[in-house]
């Protein structure tokens, strides 16, 4: 059983319980396979969309503003990449105290709409040019 | 038009689509109704840009496994930078939705609604009923760990035994049903069987077997609702939709009668009067009533009085409910075939009558004209009820 019960004199009776599934498979779509695919052979791929020429990232199989299909795939170029922002987290979210400061970047790229979040690698600073150290996911990036 | 409402603008509905209905469909929920929509933009000719508002509709968060799934499925479903909103009424979220978008135009408030309900069943493990197991009454109901499906068990068997109604009776649904979903392109579980496949299956909680449930199943499904004026501009053939009503009854199971579906009867008999329906049996052409499991086909039927309670399985047995018959019920195959990705299927039912009301519903299409149709979808906690009703 999932469930027991406490009663406790002066309080209400009371029953606890866990409210989860028990796991989830997602699937992460045509787009997101593509994209995967491509971290493997140490590329950013992202969708383009040939009415409007906006390209998406991560890529995905419509443009959200023409809401036409989208079936062209671009390679990013990782010099147009930049770190849109940056935080350094001291506390995870049970209010733990990390042993290590974690630092997490905001990757874009030049023309691209979206970007990804990765692990910041080194001292955080605007500017520079970003280095992708690890493309197994999350990213891990740095800046030189 | 009889209203018991005040209504700004007359409301009609001028393009449908869908996705498949399939089991682990590999792409992901925003876009499946991405899908679904676009489809039915085409089907209206026009484009994102001329729709003012979005209604999302999906059932609970726990089937696709991300939480908000309303803001979730936002660009997927053209909500972005839109008023958008997302309703849920457990399985009545689909026909509700249409609802929704039918309040937004009737009010006045805009003139065209893009409406989408999605649903993913596949990806809760072990299985998506263990997403109901938090849906009961935590004190006096969750410690005998209920599943829906032995709550239906009971239900069936109140209804059976109250009518003395027998399974041979009610598997006649189910073969209705999956046979009628052979000629829906969309459908997942359509075909060819009998009474015996039906009695033969797997005893799941007696007396509910396999083949009286509908299956698992992911899929979307999107329409696009206008005002009378955009209508006439952009369609030859606007649907107009001339009554809807919708119910809560009582949650506690306990104290229903399970024999009878009054939550439907409230809600069937606003929407017939709006509509200025005296005599639903007459006046109806078609009808898609909710079908998760055979009995609710026949459960449903009775509460929007179309049969006399009890009577249902007679009237099935003579026909009336069949493709050719006197009210074709589930020309769609239900869900029974097409599959149940919960908002989905139900916002399915709504475009079901449409297509058969514009007289597109190819190879479903039903013999006899058509100028009545009624949806209907159920849920929430088993006490929700929406029913809508289009003519042509
Ligand atoms: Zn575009």
């Amino acid at each position: 059983m999932s469930w027991e019960k406490e009663g406790k004199e002066g309080s209400l009776l009371k029953w606890y319980d866990i409210m989860e599934a028990e796991k989830y498979e997602y699937t992460v779509g045509p787009a997101g396979e593509r994209f995967f695919q491509g971290l493997k052979e140490n590329k950013i791929i992202g969708s383009k969309c040939k009415k409007c020429g906006k390209v998406y990232l991560p890529p995905r199989i419509y443009c959200e503003d023409c809401f036409t299909k989208i079936e062209e795939y671009v390679e990013l170029k990782l010099d147009d990449a930049y770190l849109d922002s940056f935080t350094t987290i001291y506390q995870d979210d049970d209010g733990q105290k990390l042993a290590e400061p974690v630092h997490i970047g905001l990757l874009r790229f030049k023309g691209v709409n979206g970007g990804l979040f990765c692990y910041l690698e080194g001292t955080p600073k605007k500017g520079g040019r970003i280095r992708v150290s690890n493309f197994n996911y999350p990213l891990r990036i740095s800046i030189e | 038009m009889k209203v018991n409402i005040h209504l700004n603008k007359r409301v009609a509905v001028i393009g449908a689509g869908m996705t498949q209905f399939r089991r682990r469909i590999l792409e992901t929920p925003q876009e499946i109704a991405w899908e679904a929509s676009s489809k039915a933009l085409e089907e209206a000719g026009l484009e994102l840009k001329d729709i003012e508002c979005v209604v999302i509709g999906s059932a609970p968060d726990a089937f696709d496994g991300v939480n908000l799934k309303g803001e979730y499925l936002s660009h997927g479903s053209g909500g972005i930078r839109k008023p958008s909103s997302r309703v849920f009424v457990g399985g009545a979220t689909g026909v509700m939705a249409a609802i929704t978008g039918w309040y937004h135009v009737a009010s006045g408030m805009c003139n065209t609604v893009l409406v989408v309900a999605e649903e993913k069943m596949s990806p809760a493990r072990p299985h998506p009923q263990s997403v109901f197991r938090y849906i009961w009454d935590p004190i006096l109901e969750k410690p005998l760990n209920p599943n829906l499906i032995w709550i239906f068990a009971m239900e069936m068997h109140r209804y059976m035994a109250t009518y003395g109604i027998k399974k041979e009776e009610i598997a006649l649904v189910s073969v209705k049903n999956k046979r009628n979903a052979a000629n829906n392109p969309y459908a997942q579980l359509g075909g060819n069987i009998t009474v015996d496949d039906v009695l033969n299956s797997e005893v799941l909680v007696w007396p509910v077997q396999l083949l009286d449930i509908s299956p698992v199943s992911d899929g979307g499904a999107a329409m696009i609702m206008a005002s009378e004026d955009v209508a006439r501009r952009y369609s030859d053939t606007p649907i107009w939709v001339d009554g809807v009503g919708w119910t809560l009854d009582n949650t506690e199971w306990p104290a229903r009668d399970l024999a009878y579906a009054r939550y439907l009867e409230f809600a069937a008999r606003m929407a017939y009067k709006m509509a200025g329906i005296e005599n639903p049996y007459k006046e109806l052409d078609v009808i898609e009533p909710y079908d998760p499991f055979d009995y609710k086909e026949l459960h449903h039927i009775e509460g929007l009085r179309i049969a006399q309670r009890g009577e249902a399985p007679k009237l099935l047995k003579e026909g009336v409910f069949d493709i050719d018959g006197d009210i074709p019920s589930s020309p769609s195959g239900g869900l029974l075939g097409v599959g149940n990705p919960i908002a989905a299927a139900g916002l399915m039912k709504v475009i079901s009558i449409y297509w058969q009301l514009k007289g597109t519903a190819g190879k479903m299409q039903v013999k006899k004209p058509v100028h009545t149709g009624l949806a209907q979808a159920w849920g929430d906690l088993m006490q929700a009820s929406t029913v809508i009703i289009m003519r042509n």
